[in-house]
């Protein structure tokens, strides 16, 4: 019979391996998925591809999807290095939005552009802090699941949107349609490269990467809180403020999911509405873990998962191929890395004889 | 001066939409026992539900419909136990996945039928004698088959849990597996069967929801309930009875937000309809602090993967 037998020291090159053939897996059973509904799968994924990077203002897209992808994971890592689980970056990112929107819509007067988005950038993440830092509150004080709270905050936070959109923010010129008035010249960002949507929100994206690598290779804390990860009672022991350190992780994880919002609604969209980019915030959980919570790779990462979402939501519109497909591959992937996680300390062995 | 029968409509109804969430929780409530935390609750009922609807109203049999969703369910739990029991994999993780999977299941399969409708939903059973009781007859015993079946779940698993050899064991495989091991007890084969009884009754859920309570089909139509029933079994303190309570407090708040909204309330439906979350986030709050500070506290494997030592 089959057994595991227990590895003497793991092989990096596993953490190459793995999450290629992770995400292979989904692939395929994604083109399964399709081939099922009498679609062809090539088609799927070559309009995918096509979409995604085929061409430069397709890259540009998908870069666009990359933004506020890379901008989360880089928060969710340093979480998720201390087993904290942010599953609420979604509501975080909503908040941030909000946040950053109130200041364009109702005191953009006067302010020149740099001072405006200044004030938006900040007050997107004191916002997406605020959001993230009620949950660790509760998990601190009171050892409150913080997977379950903050999962529930992302439905506050997204029916307080609503409210925002059908009640006191709604455009009256807007025929009916869940959404503020459009944001005034100096509230949005600027772009990058004209003739696409790219904005200097992926600069401000891959700032945070370097400083979220820094902090954690190089800094007292990134060192706290790779012990609070591996031991959280020995990092104690060790005299570490193991909850100053959460709650510093979680403010800078809530607060980059927050510009994530501001950089979508003041960058992309230009107004506040319903629907700004849901999947975000769980996409990026998947990014995060397929790049083994390395700050660098999650740029990688974050451009394959953008180009997926941007090349899968262009089909929808192209090839009426439901935007689920995506979904599907995403969770394949993530079950297929999970469940490899096993071959970094275990190897596969055969035994004759039942037991 | 709204009429008695309001408040009668109002109960029944909580009865219903609690039962949506009753089953889903009292499968979290044993697979957890188990020592296996399953965050995919919303997606196996996102299926459970998807499945029962299809089922359904391919067969214009509701019955068959329900027990579709049940098996869909169960058969989306094993991913879950495969991964976190044979593996060993993040349970954490693979729940979050197991809940993408469900909805990029149902968005993708499920895009031709939203808004398509049941005609044929669960017919309601009035009971003998039962449902001529004062109040309590029109509340309890004016329903469907399946709630009568989730009225006999809650006490079959509650005396499953404390009164049953089987539930000695699923409790010593929790508490602590290798102890359970030395006792003979095969700690994997315990996991998977009440993982997969938490999947089969976390489509039950989702099942009843499309062929009795929202008999038509929409993406993500079971909004978030597969959370508020992981945060019931805190509040139930894995007490599959408590767990009664606490899906019939949300049911009610449900049924309260379906019946102000008929009454053309001024309330915005926003505001309504974050109702279950705020009140849930209230919930789990206080049961956290009860839980801290008295002498419940979860299984004490929850969540860590056992791995048998080889002689």
């Amino acid at each position: 019979m089959l057994y595991f037998e227990k590895r003497q020291s793991v092989p990096q090159r596993f953490k190459v391996v793995i999450p290629i053939i992770s995400l292979l897996i989904g692939l395929i059973i994604g083109a399964i998925a399709v081939a099922i509904v009498g679609i062809n799968p090539l088609d799927v994924y070559g309009g995918i591809l096509s979409n995604a990077f085929g061409s430069w203002y397709a890259f540009s897209e998908t870069l666009v999807a990359a933004t506020p992808l890379i901008l989360i994971t880089a928060g969710l890592i340093v979480v998720f290095k201390m087993n904290i689980w942010n599953i609420g970056a979604y509501g975080q990112y909503i908040m941030g939005a909000i946040f950053s929107s109130y200041f364009a819509l109702f005191a953009s007067n006067g302010l020149s552009k740099p001072i405006m988005l200044s004030v938006m950038v900040t007050a997107s993440m004191v916002g997406g802090a605020i959001w993230a830092l009620i949950p660790t509150l509760l998990k601190i004080f009171w050892e409150v699941n913080e997977v379950i709270t903050t999962l529930l905050l992302n439905y506050i936070a997204l029916y307080i949107l609503k409210f925002l959109m059908y009640g006191p923010w709604k455009n009256p010129t807007s025929y009916g349609f869940p959404l503020s008035k459009t944001f005034p010249q100096n509230a949005i960002l600027p772009i990058l490269f004209n003739g696409t949507r790219l904005t200097i929100g992926i600069i401000f994206a891959l700032i945070a990467v370097l400083i979220i690598w820094f902090l954690i290779k190089k800094s007292k804390f990134g060192y706290e809180i790779r012990v609070i990860g591996d031991n959280p009672l020995a990092a104690r022991y060790a005299g570490i403020s193991v909850n100053r350190d959460i709650i510093i992780g979680m403010a800078i994880s809530g607060a980059l999911a927050g510009l994530a919002g501001m950089t979508e609604v003041s960058g992309i969209v230009h107004y506040l509405q319903v629907k700004i980019g849901a999947d975000y915030g769980y996409t990026a959980i998947i990014v995060a873990w397929i790049a083994y919570l390395d700050p660098l790779v999650t740029i990688l990462a974050s451009t394959l998962f953008g180009g997926l979402a941007s090349g899968g939501y262009s089909l929808q519109i192209t090839m009426r191929v439901s935007y689920g497909i995506v979904g599907l591959i995403e969770s394949i992937t993530l079950f297929s890395l999970v469940g490899a996680q096993i071959f970094l300390n275990y190897k596969l062995r055969w035994k004759n004889g039942s037991s | 001066m709204v009429h008695h029968s309001v408040y009668i409509s109002l109960l029944a109804n909580t009865i219903k939409a609690g039962t949506i969430l009753l089953f889903p929780t009292i499968g979290e409530i044993f697979a957890e026992r188990a020592g296996i935390l399953n965050l995919g609750i919303e997606g196996m009922m996102l299926i459970g539900a998807f499945i029962g609807f299809i089922v359904s109203y391919t067969t214009h049999n509701p019955y068959l419909g329900f027990a579709a969703g049940v098996i869909a369910g169960g058969i989306a739990s094993l991913i879950h136990a495969f991964i976190s029991i044979t593996l060993r994999g993040n349970q954490i993780v693979s729940g979050l996945a197991l809940t993408i999977f469900g909805g990029g299941f149902t968005t993708f399969y499920g895009q031709k039928w939203i808004n398509m409708t049941l005609n044929n939903t669960l017919p309601t059973l009035k009971l003998p004698i039962l449902s001529e009781i004062l109040y309590i007859g029109p509340i309890f015993f004016s329903q469907d088959l399946v709630v009568y079946l989730s009225y006999i779940t809650v006490f079959v698993m509650w005396f499953i849990l404390y009164k049953t050899t089987i539930g000695l064991n699923l409790r010593a495989v929790g508490e602590n597996a290798k102890a359970a091991n030395a006792m003979g007890i095969n700690v994997y084969k315990v996991r998977y069967i009440w993982t997969f009884f938490g999947g089969l009754l976390a489509g039950a859920g989702g099942a009843y929801l499309t062929t009795s309570y929202a008999p038509f089909w929409l993406d993500g139509i079971t909004a978030g309930r597969g959370w508020i029933a992981i945060a019931l079994v805190i509040f139930a303190m894995w007490d599959p009875l408590k767990a009664l309570f606490g899906a019939y407090l949300f049911g009610g708040i449900n049924a309260l937000q379906f019946q102000l909204q008929a009454l053309g309330t001024t309330i915005p439906s926003a505001i309504l309809n974050m109702l279950p979350y705020i009140g849930t986030f209230i919930v789990i709050t206080i049961s956290s602090i009860i839980v801290k500070t008295r002498h419940v506290r979860p299984p004490r494997e929850l969540g860590i993967p056992y791995i048998r030592e080889e002689k």
